[in-house]
């Protein structure tokens, strides 16, 4: 929900907010290392431990012999299902980012080249649909449409490519009139990254919060969002469903959020 | 407009709309009535027109679950939201942006980054998560259960969790920026005071260029909403949209994400309004000579 803004605020902190005078490289070298957790928790984290539905072993407590997190009112494996949420997770988000990378650097290409009305009419639209927050359109798309897998991916690469536009249009011009081809060549790919980052974050809670207001994943799906749902329904009586899924969920977010903006801060220092 | 330009795109990548506003288990014959109430039988260009016709003369038909015109349902939840926000607003306003000129003045000191590093934590925590966790420490059993004053207290207490951090984020950077500028050095040579420069310059600058930036995450505030309306169970507009997408009941779903659309161009609206008349330099450049 924070992708368009961050791009504004990318293109004003360049110019406003100093960069300090050695790069400090914490928050990327965190957010890095933060997201190789993620990727290889993906990777593999599904294959380890099965999650299947056993009804003789509902809301066991964590600590349980072969559920250390527990399990959920169906009797699955709390752990088992937050670790396949990781890989549910990047197969939903990592394609529609890609997708909507490609798609909104077109445009802001686009727009930036184009001369006269064309530009003005470009810029205008990217504008309004990235200063609009995705998860109201997102959720009654996907309420008429069906939920699934596809509804998902495809509503968020379409949404998400609109601050995508925004910040390539941004670096390429950004109201000081077009920028030299060998020049842009060196900024879109260093602002890529720094959105890509930011979006990532976005989706992953957008995601999240869609399947939990029921307009996302479909119902058997490991989504965080899912999980997060059956935890509010279980708030009493199984408080610990919980946790696994929002440290998860928070991780993930975390890490983008700080890669993105370690990088954006070392672009920031190199800049001078 | 646009919003009704992007939801018709978005709508009509599925297969067949007329089946799912039928409404499940719809019979063959109700259905072909869905496709012509709707207007779907004619060619893409005329739907277009129908549809955002329709959506711009506010006529969004009735609801089945309420027995009423799905605007006049929206109409109704309109005010908790707004008070809902504004609660919100206020205490991101007291917290965050004083919580973001401390931070701004203080951009070159060692604990600059551990805030800053904290803000950054903060933020990328979802309001869903902070929501779920005061659920569970209040031991709110369920959204119904909750009485109107604690439901209304820790959705706005989820809200302003959500907002101070970019809040604060987001009025640190003008004013460092603003603090480096050569007039604070001239001021304070010319004898001002820190507290002369900092009232009298330095805010008014740098509270304007946040100001713009802020107004959009306020936008984002609503979408955020949805999630903590329906989660503490208050009757707003996105607890509305919310249960009305889990009940299919699509005019009221339609009219209130026009609401939610209004709010947030209106809130870009007065913000451009409120720099406008306060600002001098974009007075200006409204009436070039």
């Amino acid at each position: 929900m924070t992708g368009p803004v961050l791009a504004h605020e990318m293109g004003l902190s360049r110019r406003l907010l100093p960069a300090p005078a050695i790069p400090r490289p914490g928050l990327l070298v965190g957010g890095m290392v933060g997201l190789m957790a993620v990727a290889v928790l993906g990777l593999v984290g599904a294959g380890i431990v099965q999650e299947h539905a056993a009804p003789a072993q509902r809301l066991l407590a964590p600590g349980t012999i072969g559920h250390p997190l527990g399990t959920d009112q169906l009797g699955r494996d709390v752990l088992a299902r937050t670790l396949a949420g990781f890989r549910w997770s990047l197969a939903v988000v990592l394609p529609a980012t890609l997708i909507a990378g490609l798609a909104g650097t077109g445009i802001g290409l686009a727009a930036a080249a184009s001369l006269g009305w064309t530009r003005v009419i470009l810029e205008r639209a990217t504008e309004t649909a990235a200063g609009f927050p995705f998860l109201v359109l997102a959720a009654p798309v996907i309420a008429i449409v069906g939920r699934g897998y596809w509804p998902l991916l495809i509503v968020l690469a379409i949404l998400a490519s609109a601050p995508f536009a925004l910040a390539v249009f941004d670096a390429t011009w950004g109201g000081r009139g077009r920028m030299p081809v060998f020049q842009a060549l060196y900024a879109v790919p260093a602002a890529l990254p720094v959105v890509g980052a930011f979006i990532v974050a976005d989706l992953v809670v957008t995601e999240a919060c869609l399947s939990f207001l029921g307009v996302g994943a479909p119902e058997v799906a490991p989504s965080w969002g899912n999980m997060l749902a059956d935890a509010r329904q279980n708030v009493t009586t199984a408080p610990w469903i919980l946790y696994a899924p929002a440290a998860a969920l928070v991780l993930t977010v975390l890490s983008a959020n700080w890669f993105g903006e370690g990088l954006g801060q070392l672009w920031r220092v190199k800049a001078r | 407009m646009s919003v009704a330009t992007l939801l018709f795109i978005l709508v009509r990548l599925s297969a067949s709309p007329a089946a799912l506003l039928a409404g499940a288990g719809a019979s063959h014959a109700e259905v072909r009535s869905a496709h012509v109430a709707y207007g779907l039988d004619g060619p893409i260009l005329q739907q277009y027109v129908t549809f955002v016709t329709r959506a711009l003369r506010l006529d969004f038909g009735q609801s089945p679950a309420h027995q009423a015109a799905a605007l006049e349902v929206v109409r109704l939840r309109l005010p908790a939201t707004l008070m809902l926000t504004a609660a919100a607003l206020a205490a991101t306003a007291l917290v965050g942006v004083s919580l973001g000129v401390w931070l701004g003045l203080r951009a070159d000191r060692p604990e600059h980054g551990w805030a800053f590093r904290l803000l950054l934590t903060g933020q990328s925590l979802p309001a869903l998560i902070v929501g779920l966790v005061l659920v569970q420490v209040v031991g709110l059993t369920s959204a119904m259960g909750a009485s109107a004053p604690l439901s209304f207290t820790l959705s706005a207490l989820t809200l302003t969790w959500w907002l101070t951090p970019r809040a604060a984020r987001l009025t640190a950077a003008p004013v460092a920026g603003a603090v480096r500028q050569t007039w604070v050095l001239t001021a304070k040579a010319m004898g001002a005071t820190s507290r002369d420069v900092l009232w009298g310059h330095v805010l008014p600058n740098s509270l304007l260029a946040a100001l713009a930036l802020v107004g959009v995450q306020v936008a984002f505030l609503l979408s955020a909403a949805v999630v903590v309306e329906w989660l503490f169970g208050w009757p707003g507009v996105g607890n509305l949209l919310a249960v009305s997408m889990q009940a299919r009941d699509f005019p009221v779903v339609e009219a209130a994400i026009f609401a939610i659309a209004f709010l947030v161009f209106a809130t870009y609206a007065m913000v451009d309004l409120v720099l406008a008349a306060v600002d001098p330099r974009l007075r200006r450049r409204a009436t070039p000579p």
